[in-house]
């Protein structure tokens, strides 16, 4: 049964949220909007970079791991809100780690790694998760830990 | 052009200011129905009725539009040679359509790299402002710099 309350949250549980593929289109849409540095709008100046080659965004990859959280979310719950979960008070220890570069496949994941009571919201409890991209050679490329407010169990 | 700045040039409390960014209800929804379609991100009423209070901008949207004035107002100054992560981001309160952002960073840490002479590291805590003066989000973001010719 899918979990729906900060009680049924299991530790250790892990979800595989599918693979995305990085277009060069998109790396730099993104960037040209956000991030506009040269070795991510530019493919010839990209060339020249220390990175030898036009190279995602950071924050592009952390924006696509949200984007896979959320439609694993959706397809596994048929719709409706797996988790009594959505507002997160923020993230830690964010790493890019190798370069993500147009036409390089991501797969995502998620996995439970601790849960914790808040003392000022006894009606929430938070929830952590180590999050990662691996490239289809198996390197660990992206990961953080994230963080998630969840509802707690309605006191009867 | 000025000289750029090098990694003794940050001093720990040294301090920059970027921005503005003004926030629109239509980006705030662009980026979320592509990104981080919750409810909450896209309308009105589902934000009214979540922790947020109202339409909110998404997270990891303010982590970009952070992105943009840290590049626009800070990293053509420095001799800078990327980032490699993010320590840390809190998002203490909601970004709402019509906000105008500022980011003030300032140098929290500094390091320099025992395995290569050439570079340091410098953490800025990153705090976002809203135009009431609220912190909207505070990040730890630390970026290596080149070292000036001593």
């Amino acid at each position: 049964m899918s979990p729906l309350y900060w009680e049924d949250v299991e530790i250790g549980v892990r979800r595989d949220l599918g693979s995305y593929t990085f277009t060069a289109e998109e790396i730099v849409r993104f960037a040209r909007k956000y991030d506009p540095q040269s070795f991510h709008v530019d493919p010839e100046a990209a060339e020249h970079s220390i990175f030898g080659g036009l190279i995602a965004s950071g924050w592009h990859t952390a924006a696509v791991w949200m984007k896979m959280a959320i439609a694993e979310r959706q397809r596994s719950a048929g719709g409706t809100p797996l988790l009594r979960a959505g507002v997160s008070p923020g993230f830690e220890d964010m790493k890019w780690l190798k370069p993500v570069r147009p036409g390089m496949t991501l797969h995502f994941s998620s996995e439970i790694v601790d849960k914790r009571e808040l003392a000022s919201r006894p009606d929430m409890g938070l929830v952590l998760s180590r999050n990662k991209a691996h490239d289809e050679g198996g390197d660990l490329v992206f990961r953080f830990t994230g963080k998630g407010f969840v509802q707690r169990r309605p006191k009867v | 052009m000025t000289d750029l700045l090098y990694f003794e040039d940050f001093p720990l409390g040294r301090s920059f200011a970027c921005g503005p960014y003004h926030v629109t209800r239509d980006e705030i929804v662009e980026f979320a129905r592509e990104f981080d379609p919750q409810p909450h991100h896209i309308d009105e009423e589902a934000g009214r009725q979540s922790m947020l209070g109202g339409l909110a901008a998404s997270g990891w949207h303010v982590c970009a539009m952070t992105m943009r004035m840290f590049a626009d107002h800070m990293i053509p100054l420095a001799a800078a040679r990327g980032g490699a992560g993010s320590r840390e981001a809190r998002w203490m309160r909601p970004v709402r359509p019509g906000d105008v952002l500022r980011v003030e960073a300032v140098v929290a840490e500094t390091r320099e790299s025992k395995g290569r002479p050439d570079i340091g590291h410098v953490t800025f805590e990153c705090r976002v402002f809203n135009q009431r003066e609220q912190v909207a989000s505070i990040f730890m973001t630390p970026i290596i710099l080149r070292r000036g010719a001593a």
